[in-house]
């Protein structure tokens, strides 16, 4: 069904595509270690510690950027392990293959697989090391283990009296042999998965007390802020480095890739004296697109280029020779900033040889390759810490602003800090890529024949392979990251997974129509972009949603019908369609001034139908409720899925109401919340979400909540207005 | 220049700049981490501390204008493990997500409730509308402080002091 573009160089990239295969590494392996006499540790595999103090300790490996990993992941390993979450002490991962994503063979979170890709290993993790303790102890008593239980950190003797706590068995355990024995816990068995509603982590998040990024603090260290070329691809002409280096504090001027960087011995002198800086600016290699050029590109390419076929069934031309009309419609969708609260950062500390780091990152295998590209050390010869991360959204897997603490701390030669300021996160992120979508479809009287869809923009990868493929093989010497990442991108669909950052939720198109043909005409204009919270569902759910809004209007049917109609074989659509449309009062009428808006979308294995209630109010979009009915499989933590959904609805009402980066001949028009806003408190629709229960294994729910919403806010102000928004960010007038 | 402040009850003589923010006078010289740096322009609240009894900016607030007064901060408003009944209820509801706007949140909810110990929903909603939080907890936060909110109501109508 999915064409491969690159078939045709399967041939020639047959050596090193070979290459690529041999690095799938096992994304579980365990660890061979055992226990340590002299400390009284226990590590039965990657993720576990178990001390004699009766102490456990559980290897993070997914960050915790609000998304719920340090609960959800935690409460997996303590439901298999037996013992309340709470008493589980938590450590952030470093870098190492046990803890890679088993998906992308990169130590990376994204794209909301943490519980899917852990559900299994990490509970028959807790598993076996729970039955290697249970039967150490059926030893001990002489009992019969299948008699035994383990609860609540220990194990309870058949009598029903006698416990030993774990601690008290870990140097027995560790000589136990369960392979194969250990089993999962049935459903009705869990103490923990589908009930526990705390959050791990809120302590220390509502004292202060979290340790994030910027919050690192290492014994003599200063701080760095980097000047970079307003316009990407401009190089330092000249600066007054003399000048500032002479100010108060500043401990040295000089350049790196990226810019010019001001040290000082604190962080507001740095800045003072980043103001004085003069940098002139070549821009003879730069960026100078403009945001209309962007689109004007992007509508040259779609005319000239129908794009790689990317889904195609039936026949859409005859689909169109067949029916008695056809309807079209472009929208398009401008770059988003990720503007997590946290701004870029991160610290490091360049002595003998090595380079510590510690950073907030999504990705710490890839910040140990832009750390070495920017010095003379190999990847071994750094090591990355991992913070608590103030969110993230995709903006921190890319490693921009640990290169360039890398290149800073590798001159200076002491612990160093570098603190992006919110104008220049807001103003050198990656975006989410500015897209162009042309749909058509062919009708026959009121039935839809037929659905063409033309993705206008560039992929992610192409952006992302730099420092992507070379994490993938760290023992590659440095010269060749290069032409791994060119490597990768050639392979890309062959030896590596095919990108489909622009495609996704276009392709998986779900409603039953005859001719389906989507297509993606491939083309970037340069701006920089990287993955950002739902990626490309983000855009392709806005023109799938509201152009099948557009296609119940055009046949005169009830938008909820007209779906229904078209989604009756796929029951778990159907079910949270049916839901929403219920809860959310569809078939109710709307209070005066409202209208109400209908989508349906599925993105990451999870099934979102969201009925949004909006209204315009002193020449404003006012948005009143959002209901969301969500199929997300088996439930870890019922709090963190609706707090998710809850995240993810305001997330994409951001972008819907506020979202857009614009660009003047290559220079970002935003700088800070006064231009680049955020939803406010004040602002906030009452948002009501409801879980199906399901025996299904999990699936995502960090980004579901967001794609849905912004085709259903349009979709209810075409209902309130009779006029079609086709472009965001929507207005209240047209 | 010689800056002197009361910062959580402990007076502390600094030598800085006096342009320099109050923010990175708690968090830099005095290692009061718990209140960050969002924007740097007052438009997020993720910095907001209370100065003399006010809840302001502390990045946009040159530490001379804050000389010689009282500073709190996140960390001055639980006693060991004892928290502000505002911080048990955060913990409670579960309200953080990434938690980096959380200090400034509780800072601007713990200063509406001592002046107010009984505030409506629109109160809460205007008191709070300043702090900025991407991952969008803001309901939560409405239930949080809603939670104080009722327990206040309650023991002032069994006649005690709020």
């Amino acid at each position: 069904m999915v064409m491969n573009r690159r078939s045709f160089l399967k041939v020639s990239t047959g050596a090193s595509g070979s290459l690529l295969v041999s690095m799938a590494l096992p994304g579980c392996a365990g660890i061979q270690t055992g226990y340590e006499p002299d400390t009284g540790k226990w590590r039965p595999d990657a993720w576990l510690e178990l001390t004699a103090d009766d102490e456990v300790f559980f290897t993070l490996a997914r960050v915790e950027m609000g998304q719920g990993t340090y609960t959800g992941l935690t409460t997996l390993i303590a439901e298999e392990l037996d013992i309340q979450p709470d008493r589980i002490n938590l450590r952030f991962a470093p870098v190492g293959a046990d803890y890679q994503n088993p998906l992308y063979k990169l130590q990376l979170t994204g794209g909301s697989t943490s519980i899917a890709t852990s559900w299994e290993p990490l509970r028959m993790a807790g598993a076996k090391t729970r039955k290697m303790l249970m039967k150490a102890a059926a030893r001990v008593w002489n009992v019969n283990e299948a008699e035994c239980r383990a609860s609540e950190g220990r194990v309870i003797h058949p009598n029903g009296i006698d416990f030993m706590a774990y601690g008290k068995l870990v140097e027995l355990a560790a000589k136990e042999d369960v392979r194969g024995d250990a089993v999962l816990k049935p459903m009705s068995d869990w103490k923990y998965i589908g009930k526990h509603r705390g959050k791990l982590d809120a302590r220390a998040k509502s004292t202060g007390t979290a340790v994030y990024g910027i919050d690192v603090d290492l014994p003599g260290m200063v701080y760095g802020v980097v000047s970079r070329s307003p316009r990407r691809g401009g190089r330092v002409e000249k600066v007054n480095s003399d000048q500032v280096r002479a100010m108060t504090g500043v401990l040295d001027v000089f350049e790196i890739e990226r810019g010019v960087v001001v040290v000082a011995d604190k962080y507001w002198r740095a800045r003072k004296a980043q103001d004085a800086l003069e940098v002139d600016w070549d821009f003879s290699d730069a960026v100078s697109v403009s945001t209309d050029d962007v689109f004007d590109s992007y509508r040259t390419a779609a005319d000239d280029d129908p794009g790689e076929s990317e889904r195609s069934e039936g026949s859409f031309a005859s689909a169109v020779e067949m029916g008695d009309r056809v309807v079209d419609a472009e929208y398009a969708q401008p770059y988003l900033a990720h503007a997590t609260l946290e701004p870029m950062n991160a610290t490091a500390w360049y002595r003998e040889h090595r380079m510590e780091v510690w950073a907030p990152t999504q990705a710490p295998d890839l910040g140990r390759i832009a750390a070495a590209r920017a010095t003379d050390l190999g990847p071994d010869d750094i090591t990355i810490n991992t913070t608590f991360l103030g969110g993230g959204f995709g903006r921190r897997l890319t490693q921009d602003y640990i290169e360039e603490a890398a290149a800073v701390a590798y001159r200076i030669r002491r612990p160093v800090k570098v603190i992006w300021s919110r104008e220049e996160d807001t103003r050198h992120d990656l975006y989410r890529p500015a897209m162009l979508h042309r749909m058509k479809a062919s009708l026959s009287g009121s039935e839809l024949t037929g659905w063409h869809h033309q993705i206008v923009g560039p992929q992610i990868l192409d952006w992302y392979v730099r420092n992507a493929a070379p994490a993938q093989y760290p023992w590659a010497p440095k010269f060749m990251y290069d032409t791994l990442g060119t490597i990768g991108l050639m392979a890309e669909g062959i030896a590596t997974p095919k990108d489909i950052s622009a495609i996704e939720g276009a392709i998986e198109y779900p409603y039953r129509v005859a001719n389906i043909d989507i297509r993606h005409t491939h083309t970037d204009p340069g701006i920089p972009i990287t993955w950002w919270r739902s990626v490309g569902y983000s855009h392709n759910g806005f023109a799938v949603e509201t152009f099948m809004d557009e296609l119940a209007h055009e046949t005169g049917e009830d938008p909820y019908q007209f779906r229904r109609r078209l989604i009756s074989h796929e029951p778990r659509h159907l079910e949270v369609l049916e839901r929403a449309v219920r809860l959310g009062g569809w078939q109710s009428p709307v209070p005066q001034g409202r209208a109400r808006g209908l989508a349906l979308f599925r993105s990451f294995g999870t099934y979102v139908a969201q009925v949004v209630e909006a209204g315009i109010e002193n020449g404003a979009v006012r948005v009143y409720k959002v209901t969301c009915s969500v199929d997300c499989g088996q439930v870890v933590n019922p709090r963190i899925v609706e707090d998710q959904i809850e995240g993810g609805v305001l997330f994409g009402l951001t972008a819907a109401l506020y979202g857009e980066i614009t660009l003047e001949n290559g220079e970002v028009q935003q700088s800070n919340f006064h231009d680049y806003p955020l939803m406010r408190q004040y602002e906030r629709p009452e948002v009501v979400v409801d879980i199906v229960e399901s025996n299904e294994s999990p699936t995502g729910v960090g980004e579901p909540g967001v794609p849905p919403v912004i085709p259903a806010l349009g979709n209810a102000l075409f209902a309130l207005t009779g006029k079609r928004q086709r472009s965001l960010p929507l207005k209240a007038h047209v | 220049m010689a800056v002197n402040l009361t910062v959580n009850g402990d007076e502390r003589l600094l030598d800085i700049d006096g342009d320099t923010p109050l923010l990175w006078v708690l968090r830099d010289e005095l290692g009061l981490k718990g209140t960050k740096f969002g924007c740097g322009a007052g438009l997020c609240g993720a910095c907001t501390v209370h100065l003399n009894g006010q809840p302001v900016r502390s990045c946009s607030t040159p530490v001379e204008l804050a000389s010689g007064g009282q500073v709190v901060t996140i960390e001055g408003l639980s006693d060991g493990d004892r928290l502000h009944a505002l911080q048990d209820a955060w913990i409670e509801h579960g309200v953080p997500q990434c938690g980096y706007c959380q200090s400034g949140q509780i800072m601007s909810a713990v200063h509406l409730l001592a002046n107010n110990p009984t505030p409506s929903r629109g109160e809460i909603v205007a008191a709070m509308t300043g702090n900025l939080c991407r991952c969008g907890t803001y309901s939560r936060i409405i239930a949080a402080v809603e939670s104080v909110v009722v327990s206040n109501t309650s023991d002032s109508s069994q006649g005690r002091e709020a």
